[in-house]
């Protein structure tokens, strides 16, 4: 009989997007890919301590929406991962003190934010030589940085709007010298963001100086770097879903139905179901709420947005999938980048379900993309021998 | 939007325009159980919430807290937000012993106080009282033989079986037993503002008779009893409860 693939499905984390990523992995990666019926799924846990956990149990949503979890974490016994020329998991299986293992052939991580959608997870998963879903080490670690990735976008000519960046030491040493250099640099309203968190986490709109250096409080919270950015007038955002490694694929240009007031935070993102956004017709629910898919734009515009996301996600080294998000200015019509989402929150599947594509066809093509991007990677030489060490 | 106070990430929700109306949710609950007082609220005057700290989208706090630990936290937000001149403070339940406790501390001024379903009576013996405060003395011993996980699973079920809240915030259970032991009747003895009181008659959490006894401590206040809508009158009754505050606050 032939051996089913094992696919580990990595979740939860230490990061502020834990919850986001919970609902992810159950719904839009770990029950698509068992009804593929290929594949022996593996639900992998990481609980906001760092533990990691493998059991089955941990597949069931109930278990997280009801709080149970905190009960299950009390009495269960961390799993451990061996890294043996690839990647086991091991646990007490329950019987006379004997483990279990598991050879996973496949990692699809289904963490977003802080270790697992920065690289983090991808370097452990190199390291082990095991193929994974999504972006690489590095375009991880540039996409999950705003700052960062806004540097790369703008040496490869991209449009941007106008940012100034800074460490959260400037803000604690000289706050009112700062003040001063926002106030020279940009106008007013200006988005304030921590450097590397995703899900809106920590982000604010500033109106005036109060509302600014109450903003800026915010994001330091979070993070050691903050980004403040001009916001683009006449304003349209809209996000592209791509997957791909060497020829991506976009999905349809979505438009997410909110005022600019209400611009999406993680309470209209995950928690009201997007009901701020909700309101005139044509729109779809979807795990950021409801949204115009395809984008309501003139041809052109909309042709202009998905030729810069489609560059956008090939300059940051993007493989596997990623979302890239944009601001139109409609007077102008002109596209900026805003930024990358590696991991968008499930999958952006509705999006990709309306450009045809099923949940189970989707991670499908992401497990192909990713053993694509695997072999390719091995074909690449990373040693050969020396006689250094006996010459030394 | 959020803010930092006290090193907390702070959510509140600022709407309207007018004089300032700060209101506060209870035990449990978060800014989104007022939303709808707040939009019928924000009509005519500037009214923020918030998510109490440990509640909603707000950071828990560092430490154990009781009411005088939450009402600085407030001071500490309007002087945040530059928000001078409170016109007016609603409380919900224990948001009510919490703006009653920081009145009667000067720790804010308001002008003017509601107090919905204001819990902060803690004399009070009724059955469920005694049923809880018996359980919680004598659950400890009778529950010791127990492993953990089926223990704390045992004394929720009883805990809530009694009316408690105890284990509605399982995070905050310390600062809930330090809240439910200060009792507000003699803070609430010494207000001199224009207090109105409204407490629905079939409210089985916080009975009316705590209303009348608030009523009754506090000169010139004004008791409102609304027949129907439990302990969340101002969401059941919402019409009755909007209306009687706009015309206390007029």
């Amino acid at each position: 009989m032939v051996r089913m693939e094992s696919i580990a499905v990595i979740f939860g984390g230490r990061s502020a997007e834990h919850d986001v990523s919970v609902v992810t992995a159950l719904a839009s990666v770990i029950k698509p890919l068992e009804l593929t019926k290929k594949y022996r799924v593996e639900a992998v846990y990481i609980a906001k301590d760092g533990a990691w956990y493998w059991d089955d149990k941990l597949k069931d949503i109930k278990l997280f929406t009801s709080g149970e979890i905190q009960n299950y974490l009390h009495r269960t016994q961390p799993s451990s991962v061996q890294f043996d020329g690839g990647m086991t998991l091991v646990k007490a299986s329950g019987i006379a003190g004997r483990k279990q293992h598991r050879k996973i052939d496949l990692v699809f991580p289904a963490m977003h934010g802080t270790y697992g959608e920065d690289g983090a997870l991808m370097g452990l998963l190199d390291m082990a030589g095991v193929p994974y879903v999504g972006c690489g080490v590095s375009a991880a670690a540039i996409c999950m940085n705003k700052v960062l990735a806004k540097r790369v976008a703008l040496g490869s000519g991209i449009p941007i709007s106008k940012y100034v960046s800074f460490a959260k030491t400037d803000l604690e040493r000289n706050a009112s010298g700062l003040l001063k250099l926002l106030d020279k640099e940009l106008r007013f309203p200006v988005f304030v963001k921590p450097a590397h968190l995703g899900s809106s986490i920590g982000i604010s709109r500033a109106t005036n100086e109060t509302e600014l250096r109450n903003a800026l409080e915010v994001a330091a919270h979070y993070d050691d770097e903050v980004l403040v950015e001009e916001e683009v007038p006449n304003l349209i955002e809209v996000t592209l879903p791509v997957i791909g490694n060497e020829q991506p694929q976009a999905a349809l240009l979505e438009r997410p139905m909110t005022k600019a007031e209400d611009f999406f935070d993680f309470e209209t993102k995950y928690l009201q179901g997007g009901k701020k956004g909700k309101g005139k017709g044509g729109g779809s629910k979807g795990a950021q709420g409801y949204s115009q898919i395809p984008a309501d734009l003139p041809k052109g515009l909309y042709s202009q947005a998905e030729k810069l996301g489609l560059k956008v996600y090939q300059v940051m080294g993007c493989s596997g999938i990623a979302r890239i998000d944009m601001l139109i200015d409609e007077k102008a019509g002109s596209v900026y980048f805003n930024e990358v989402n590696p991991l968008p929150g499930g999958l952006y599947a509705h999006n990709w379900n309306k450009a045809g594509m099923s949940n189970v066809e989707l991670v499908q093509r992401l497990v192909g993309f990713a053993k694509e991007r695997h072999a390719a990677r091995q074909s690449l030489t990373t040693t050969f021998g020396t006689n250094y060490l006996q010459q030394f | 939007m959020q803010v930092v106070v006290d090193n907390l990430i702070t959510n509140c929700e600022l709407s309207g325009k007018g004089k300032l109306v700060l209101l506060l949710h209870g035990w449990g609950d978060s800014l989104r159980g007022l939303a709808p007082l707040q939009s019928e609220l924000s009509k005519h005057y500037r009214v923020l919430s918030v998510d109490l700290p440990g509640f909603g989208n707000t950071e828990a706090p560092p430490a154990v807290w009781g009411l005088d630990e939450y009402g600085r936290f407030l001071a500490a937000l309007l002087r945040k937000l530059e928000l001078d001149e409170l016109y007016a403070l609603i409380g919900h339940s224990n948001g009510g012993a919490i703006a009653i406790r920081a009145i009667a501390r000067e720790v804010l001024s308001p002008k003017k106080l509601v107090l919905l379903a204001a819990s902060g009576i803690r004399s009070d013996q009724s059955a469920r009282r005694f049923a809880f405060q018996v359980i919680a003395k004598t659950g400890n011993v009778a529950t010791a033989w127990l492993p953990n996980r089926y223990r704390d699973a045992l004394r929720r079920n009883l805990y809530g079986a009694a009316g408690s809240d105890l284990f509605v915030m399982p995070q905050l259970q310390e600062t809930f037993k330090k809240t439910v032991r200060q009792d507000v009747q003699a803070d609430a003895h010494t207000l001199k503002l224009p207090v109105l009181l409204v407490y629905a008659a079939d409210d089985e959490t916080v009975p009316l008779k705590h209303g009348e006894k608030y009523h009754h401590l506090i000169v010139g206040s004004t008791l409102k009893v609304v027949q129907t809508g439990g302990h969340f009158l101002h969401q059941q009754q919402l019409p009755v409860v909007a209306d009687s505050i706009e015309g206390f606050l007029k």
